[in-house]
Parts: C-alpha cells; sequence; structure tokens
C-alpha cells in the first residue's frame, strides 16, 4: 500500500481530530482573506473617490503651483498644449481648472470655501460633477407630507425623520435609508419620490452662477436661487470679491469636501480671480489607470510640457491620503499577524496533541518493522493533507463571500451610516475582488503547517521504542 | 555799576542760552515735530499711487486718503478700475472695509492685522497706526548721520514694556533741519531687522516741506518692495468728524 493511501486512511481513521485540525486552518484563511479583501476594497473605493470626484490621475500645473497654491502660480490656456496632450495615446481628454480659496458669506455666515472654476461639459469625463447634484431632499416640508401619507408604513416614517434634511443624488439611497425593501418600492418609491423632489439648475460656461456642496450650503444656510458671497485675494494681489445666484447644490461623497467646495464656470471663476486665461491645473482623464501604464503616460508627458509646468501624478497629489492607507494597511497587517500567530499555536497545539495521543501506535508500527522514514513521511503527508483541506475549504468559502461582496458591497444605513459621515466617510464597506493577495496569504499558512510538521517528524526519530510501547 | 555788570552778564548768558535752549531739543519732541510734520498736526488730505513691487510683476493702485489725528482716517481706492469704489475706515482700533461688487461691509478681524493691506508691504496695522511713535516708545539720540546729504538725527526707539507694538525697537534717520523721517529700521524683539522704510524726493507739498515718495523694503523678501508716491496733500483742511462714518464709505468720491 503506497503512502498517501496510508495517510489518506489514517485521517479518516479519527474523523474529528482531522476536522479540529483543518477547522483551525479554514479559519485562518477564511479570515484572513476576508480581512484582506475588505481592507483593500475600501482602499481601492476611498482612491477611486477622491482621484475620480476631484484630483484626477494625472494633472499639469504650474511648477510652483503645488508647492504654494496661489493664484500667481497659475500658467496660460494654452490649447496647443492640450492638443498634444490629448495624442497621447492614455489621455482621454483635458479638463481645465482654476483652483483657489475664498471666504464665503451669506449674513453673519461666514466659511472659508474651495472655490472650483470648472467646464460643467468636460467635468463629465473625470468627477462626473453633474451626477452629484442633489435629486431629492428630506426637507422639512417633504417629511411633513410623508407623515400624512397613509399609505406609508411606520417605519417608513420613523427614519424619514431620523434623515431629516439629508440630500440624496440617486433614489436608489433615499430608498435604503427609508428601509424599503424592493417589493414594496414600486409601490411607495413613486409618491417619496414627488414629496422630496428637489429642483436643481446647472451652471454654464459664460453666466455666472455656482454649485455648492450639500453640506456647504447647510452650514451657510443657503439654498438654490439665495446669493453667496465670495471674497479673496486674485491675481498679482487684486482683490477678488464677487456675488453669485446659487443654481444648484451638490453632494459630493467626500464630507470633507462636500463641506467646503463651491463650483463656478471656469471663465466666472477666471474672471472673479482677475486672471482671465489662465489655469491653476488641466487634470487629465486616462483610458488605463494601472500604476504603471499612468507612470509610462507621465513619463511621455513630461516631455512634452515646458519648464513651467509640471506634471503630477494621483500620489503625488494626495499623500497625505496615500500614506493614512498606508499606515492603516500596516494596521491591518499587524493585526493579521496576531490573527496568524494565535492560529499557528492552534495548528501547533492540535498537532502536539496528535502525537501524544499516536505515540504508542508509533511505537508498534516500528515495533512490528515499519522503517521509520516510512512512518515520518506518511505523517507529513497526513498534515499536508488536513492543511490543503482546510485552506480550500476556506478559500472556496471566502471566495464565495468575496465574489457576493464585491457585487453587493455592504452599505450602512440608519444610524451607523450617519455616525460613518460624522467621521468623514462613506457609509459603504466595498470588497476587492480575488487577486494576487490569496498567494500570499495562502504561503504563510502552507508555512504554518509545515513548520508545525516539524514537531512529530522531531519524536519519531527520536522515539525510544520501550517508552513508546509502554505509552 | 556792579549791579549793572551783573544784569549785563546775565542778559548775555541768558542771550547765549536761548538758542542753546533751541538746539537741546529732546529725542521725544525730536520725533513729535517730525511725525506732526508728516501726518498733519490735525488733519491731512491726500492724494497717493502706490506700487507693489515682487519678484516677477508689479502692480499700481491709485488712492485717496483723509485723515483727522490718529483716531480717524478713509481711504478710497480709486483706480484701477477693477479695485475702484473699494474704501477703508479707520475709527479708534477699529477697521473696516467696503467693497462695492458685493455690496458688503467687513469689520477687519485682529487676525487680519498683521496681513498686507492690498497686496502690499503695508499691514493693516501700520495703517491703522495703533501705536505711537511718540507715546509708545524711549527715544534716545544715538548719534548724527548725513542721509542723502542731509544731517540727520539717530534716534532709537525702544517699545515701552506695556505698549501694544510689534516692533522691538526702531532706529530713526530725522533731518535736523525739516524734521523729516528720512530713514527707519524697524526691528522685532529678538533685534532682526524685518523692514526699512526710506523717505525720498523731498518737496514743497501742501505748503511744507515732506519726502514725496515712500520706500517700504520688507528685509526677509527678496525682490519685493513698496512705492508709495504723494501726488497731492493738504494739511489741516477742516474735516467734520462724521465725514468717518460707514455711510460715507460708500458715498465718497
Amino acid at each position: 500500500m503506497n503512502n498517501l493511501n496510508l495517510a489518506w486512511r489514517n485521517l479518516w481513521r479519527n474523523r474529528r481530530r482531522t476536522m479540529i485540525t483543518s477547522a483551525s486552518i479554514f479559519f485562518a484563511v477564511f479570515f484572513a482573506l476576508v480581512m484582506r479583501s475588505i481592507q483593500l476594497g475600501s482602499y481601492d473605493h476611498m482612491y477611486k473617490n477622491v482621484i475620480e470626484s476631484y484630483t484626477g490621475y494625472i494633472q499639469v500645473q504650474h511648477k510652483d503651483f503645488w508647492d504654494e497654491k496661489i493664484v500667481d502660480n497659475t500658467f496660460a490656456y494654452d490649447r496647443q498644449l492640450e492638443r498634444q496632450l490629448l495624442e497621447d495615446e492614455n489621455v482621454e481628454a483635458s479638463i481645465p481648472r482654476f483652483e483657489s480659496f475664498a471666504l464665503a458669506s451669506n449674513g453673519p455666515q461666514t466659511k472659508g470655501v474651495l472655490v472650483m472654476g470648472v467646464d460643467p461639459e468636460k467635468e463629465r469625463y473625470l468627477s462626473k460633477v453633474t451626477d452629484k447634484m442633489v435629486k431629492y431632499r428630506l426637507t422639512p416640508e417633504a417629511l411633513e407630507k410623508i407623515k400624512q401619507d397613509s399609505n406609508l408604513p411606520e417605519k417608513v416614517k420613523e427614519l424619514a425623520i431620523l434623515f431629516e434634511n439629508s440630500a440624496y443624488t440617486n433614489n436608489s439611497r433615499l430608498q435604503l435609508d427609508l428601509g424599503i425593501d424592493d417589493k414594496l418600492a414600486s409601490e411607495i418609491m413613486p409618491s417619496i419620490e414627488s414629496y422630496t423632489a428637489f429642483q436643481n439648475a446647472s451652471i454654464h460656461m459664460g453666466e455666472p452662477g455656482v454649485w455648492v456642496g450639500d453640506k456647504l450650503s447647510q452650514y451657510l444656510q443657503l439654498g438654490i436661487g439665495d446669493t453667496i458671497v465670495l471674497i479673496s485675494q486674485g491675481y498679482h494681489a487684486t482683490t477678488a470679491a464677487g456675488k453669485y445666484e446659487i443654481k444648484g447644490i451638490v453632494k459630493l461623497p467626500l464630507p470633507d469636501i462636500d463641506n467646503k467646495i463651491v463650483y463656478l464656470p471656469l471663465d466666472i471663476c477666471q474672471e472673479l480671480y482677475n486672471a482671465e486665461g489662465n489655469l491653476t491645473s488641466l487634470a487629465l482623464a486616462v483610458s488605463n489607470n494601472r500604476d504603471k501604464t499612468i507612470a509610462e503616460t507621465v513619463q511621455r508627458i513630461s516631455k512634452l510640457v515646458s519648464e513651467e509646468h509640471k506634471v503630477m501624478e494621483w500620489r503625488e497629489m494626495n499623500e497625505v491620503m496615500v500614506s493614512q492607507m498606508d499606515a492603516d494597511d500596516k494596521g491591518g497587517q499587524i493585526m493579521l499577524g496576531i490573527l496568524y500567530l494565535v492560529i499557528a499555536f492552534g495548528v501547533f497545539g492540535t498537532v502536539l496533541m496528535l502525537t501524544a495521543e499516536r505515540k504508542r501506535e508509533f511505537g508498534v508500527l516500528v515495533a512490528i518493522g515499519m522503517q521509520k522514514k516510512k512512518l515520518a513521511s506518511i505523517m507529513t503527508l497526513e498534515m499536508l493533507l488536513i492543511g490543503l483541506l482546510g485552506i480550500l475549504s476556506g478559500a472556496l468559502v471566502a471566495s464565495v463571500l468575496i465574489l457576493y461582496g464585491v457585487e453587493h458591497p455592504i452599505v450602512f444605513k440608519g444610524e451607523t451610516a450617519k455616525m460613518f459621515e460624522e467621521y468623514g466617510m462613506e457609509p459603504k464597506m466595498a470588497f476587492w475582488t480575488i487577486g494576487t493577495y490569496y498567494i500570499s496569504q495562502i504561503l504563510i499558512v502552507v508555512l504554518m503547517v509545515l513548520l508545525a510538521i516539524g514537531y512529530p517528524i522531531r519524536k519519531i526519530f527520536g522515539m525510544n521504542l520501550v517508552n513508546a510501547l509502554r505509552a | 555799576m556792579k549791579t549793572s555788570t551783573k544784569l549785563l552778564t546775565l542778559l548775555l548768558l541768558w542771550g547765549m542760552t536761548l538758542p542753546m535752549l533751541g538746539q537741546e531739543l529732546s529725542p521725544q519732541e525730536i520725533v513729535r515735530k517730525a511725525d506732526e510734520k508728516f501726518n498733519g498736526e490735525k488733519t491731512s488730505i491726500s492724494q497717493m499711487a502706490m506700487t507693489i513691487v515682487r519678484p516677477t510683476w508689479e502692480r499700481t493702485v491709485e488712492l485717496k486718503s483723509w485723515s483727522s489725528g490718529r483716531e480717524y482716517s478713509l481711504t478710497l481706492i480709486t483706480a484701477p478700475a477693477k479695485d475702484k469704489g473699494q474704501s477703508f475706515l479707520k475709527r479708534d482700533n477699529e477697521m473696516w472695509s467696503w467693497n462695492p461688487t458685493i455690496d458688503r461691509l467687513i469689520k477687519l478681524p485682529p487676525s487680519m492685522m498683521s496681513q498686507g493691506w492690498m497686496g502690499s508691504d503695508y499691514t493693516n496695522d501700520d495703517i491703522l497706526k495703533e501705536s505711537s511713535v511718540v507715546n509708545d516708545y524711549d527715544h534716545e539720540i544715538i548719534g548724527e548721520e548725513l542721509i542723502e546729504d542731509r544731517l540727520c538725527y539717530k534716534i532709537k526707539m525702544v517699545a515701552k514694556e506695556d505698549a501694544a507694538v510689534i516692533w522691538g525697537f526702531q532706529i530713526r534717520w530725522i533731518d535736523k533741519k525739516d524734521f523729516l523721517f528720512l530713514k527707519s529700521e524697524l526691528y522685532d524683539e529678538d533685534g532682526y531687522l524685518i523692514r526699512t522704510e526710506l523717505g525720498k524726493e523731498i518737496k514743497s507739498m501742501g505748503g511744507r516741506l515732506i519726502p514725496s515718495l515712500l520706500e517700504i523694503i520688507p528685509e526677509e523678501e527678496e525682490g519685493q518692495l513698496t512705492i508709495v508716491k504723494i501726488k497731492e496733500i493738504e494739511f489741516n483742511t477742516p474735516i467734520k468728524d462724521s465725514f468717518f462714518s460707514q455711510q460715507n464709505m460708500k458715498r465718497v468720491r
């Protein structure tokens, strides 16, 4: 009979022992993979949010702008350069922007804000800010109508009160916050949508008018049609001051930016800062956003621009966020390390017990003529099989969960969602799809099993036959 | 005879000491005279052009200014077109700005006092002149020097301990004959030179001799400079205190 066969039979001779040992490995693999998936998924989600709603992957700027973000460090919008940039294979679109700070006020309310001069049409390629316009809002009037509608369940009404004044850019989020399931949705959503509908208009190049972030509008107590006053320092220390009608309210997924952003049409913004024709940055939308491709694109573009310009990559522009994520990543890895340590001791413990239990069995086998070498190799195979069983089942179950999670990210609702938003995070937990991180996690578990095998092997070779038989 | 000799000697002595007394002005008196000479004993009305020089650009702002004593002043920007109509009012130690484009009257908070006024090297605090070169410093003559062929008192002014002054000490060169500030060096509390001010192109304006060009040179910023050219100035024309009002900020031309 060959070793593998013997090992296989040995495994099922004592089922419970096998199950316990492989279960500990199963949990190690399962938790490690799910934890890693959620971690990587959240980073990716955060990056995407920031990059796609704000910086973009690549930007061309004035060489001093990044170090000193003042209006004097702007550059002329050069259409020829833009055409050259667009010829690059990876550049899909170029989005001109004029970014600065200002003091915004409405009556006695004042706040420092981020002013973004944008071309609303071109932003479709990158920040898609038009999709972020508020469509529904649970205003006090809307709540009153909801309360009086006898067709609506009590639970929906309660939740609606909890979310008073919340703004929504799409109806699915509204449905989720109000705890309405899909079956009920077709019945009651149309009436809720009509109660909460929010009138919002777009801004256009050449027409004075602004969009403000939802949180900022609440802070300054401004609504559609109200006037916002902006004061700042313009180009070459001129006074930049203007008052604009609020055309629309946008809700950005980043609460930190949502509470300070004001969008102006690019040309109106340039006029405000007395910097006609100038830009602070030319953001580029790329077709391939893999790190390596981005780096190559940056290299190609750097050759096109003059010395006055600087090409920046998203990592440089979001340094704080990248290092925050790195720190968080290290923290996650330490947690994984602790998890592995606990499980390694668990595996080692079961192996230790298993060896002690089978001491006599080993002694008898050797006494009747089995070579220690053969015994050791059977033992190794047994352990490897247990490991394989644990790893495969762990990976399988984790994959099912992860694949489901990728399609259906966990979206928090109710109070939890509010808490997340107060911390400046989107109430969403995304998963990262099956990827190369599987390999490292599985390798670590394999290594753990191999280390654990060492113990019974040593015991077998160092066995004192007489003592073993008496055990 | 005896008494008459005595009387004569006394008269002579008195006659000799009289001009000497005139010479022996206290350093505080010298600074006060120079201060009044430039700012007017009571009021002044002036038109100026302020040029802000930066390493890569420069810009000129034209302004009209009314002031009465230390307490009141009103400044109106007259050019360029984009800034025209903005006005600044100072009453005692408060300052407001009026911006016609946004119809807003803004009270400048204390946190903005050290910021440059209209982007120049003048700070809002300089405009406010909360501190007095006469009352908030201890003065001492430390020598005499020639500045542009004019003999000057060199006066060191150390800020009094309880005075609300941002400078540690100043050294000012004041023309001996006409009491003009020709040069000032302003040092911080640690004794570092922060800013130099020069008075140039001495001319007769508004019936008195004053430097018609002021240069403010911040020491820590390479290539930065603010030049104020006085185009017209009148001294001691009566201005009612009610002229310096928030209503007038919006009306004044």
